[in-house]
């Protein structure tokens, strides 16, 4: 058994008892509570789903109703994310499946860290055009025709290791929005954005730049 | 035995789960480099919840950093790990460290409490 494998299986039966969930092949398990729909869900330790890979799981496991990317660093390409709604099937962390089965929504959960920003970020009317390049990184067409990068930031406190970090995997961004609400980023991560040439901002701050450009 | 239809039930047996302090001895085993930092746990693990491992590092960028990550990257090639990486003045000024509860990785390594779960 693979080792993420063992891991979701644990936490599941941790919350819900040890007839909660079972491997059913390799990366596969199913998820058995009483009330709620039988789920399928697979659980990866890739890196990075992109839209092969998705597509690679899908094919393995025509059946499953719910990709998770088991690793903290785990980011998943738009293509992927396309493919995986367009084929009902929910995506995310294993925080967002541990939270899928709680409401039962399985089949249309997206990753619970971006989902709620990106959601805000489609209903701004100035907002054109929008392509999602990766779970946490999109591209913004405003009104006036100005395009922005932007990085969604989760880190409670982001540091500047965090936002250096982000820069290098996955390239330049013009913002990056610290999208936890509970926490600030600090002066280093500030500067370390600043030096970097990218702006560090919380959601007041990236409205007043939506706002004035 | 390993499954191959759809559906099918496995019957393989799963390898026990580290406990917080087992993670803490793995990694000080493993990455020489935590020598050159202050490294943490903090979080639901160490009370045997959470679907992965925080981990609290302060100490310099650049070289050694980038020393570290590369063995932390190895270590945790089959462990969950959501790494934190400070610069002591970001760990100052959020007192991260007392505010979080972090408990030293070398303080859970030492530890001889059997499940290995603490309180804060």
């Amino acid at each position: 058994m693979s080792w993420q494998v063992n891991y979701a299986l644990e936490n599941i039966r941790k919350n819900y008892g040890m007839e909660s969930a079972q491997q059913i092949s390799d990366d596969a398990i199913k998820i058995t509570i009483p009330n709620r729909p039988e789920v399928i869900a697979v659980i990866s330790a890739a890196q990075l789903i992109n839209t092969e890979i998705a597509t690679q799981y899908h094919s393995n496991y025509p059946v499953m109703d719910f990709l998770c990317g088991y690793r903290k660093e785990c980011a998943r390409e738009g293509g992927a994310i396309k493919y995986l709604e367009s084929k009902s099937i929910g995506w995310g962390s294993a925080g967002t499946l541990g939270s899928a089965i709680q409401t039962g929504d399985i089949k249309t959960a997206a990753h619970k860290d971006y989902f709620f920003s990106y959601r805000l970020i489609r209903q701004i009317r100035s907002v054109s055009n929008l392509n999602r390049e990766f779970d946490r990184v999109f591209t913004m067409t405003l009104a006036n025709g100005r395009s922005v990068r932007v990085g969604m930031i989760m880190e409670y406190e982001p540091t500047a290791d965090a936002i250096r970090t982000f820069w290098d995997r996955f390239g330049p961004i013009n913002i990056a929005w610290n999208i936890n609400p509970n926490g600030n980023p600090t002066p280093n991560a500030i500067e370390a954005g600043r030096s970097l040439g990218c702006e560090v901002v919380k959601w007041e701050e990236l409205r007043e730049i939506l706002q004035r450009r | 035995m390993r499954g191959c239809e759809m559906g099918r039930v496995t019957r393989n047996t799963a390898a026990p789960l580290m406990t917080a302090c087992e993670v803490s001895r793995y990694l000080l085993r493993c990455c020489g480099s935590l020598r050159e930092f202050e490294s943490y746990m903090f979080g639901s693990s160490l009370f045997g919840v959470g679907s992965d491992f925080d981990i609290l590092i302060v100490g310099p960028s650049g070289e050694p950093l980038s020393r570290l990550k590369a063995e932390l990257r190895f270590a945790a090639n089959e462990l969950p790990l959501d790494v934190l990486y400070m610069l002591p003045a970001e760990a100052e000024a959020t007192e991260f460290v007392a505010r979080e509860g972090c408990i030293a990785l070398a303080q859970l390594a030492a530890s001889s409490i059997p499940r290995c779960r603490f309180t804060p």
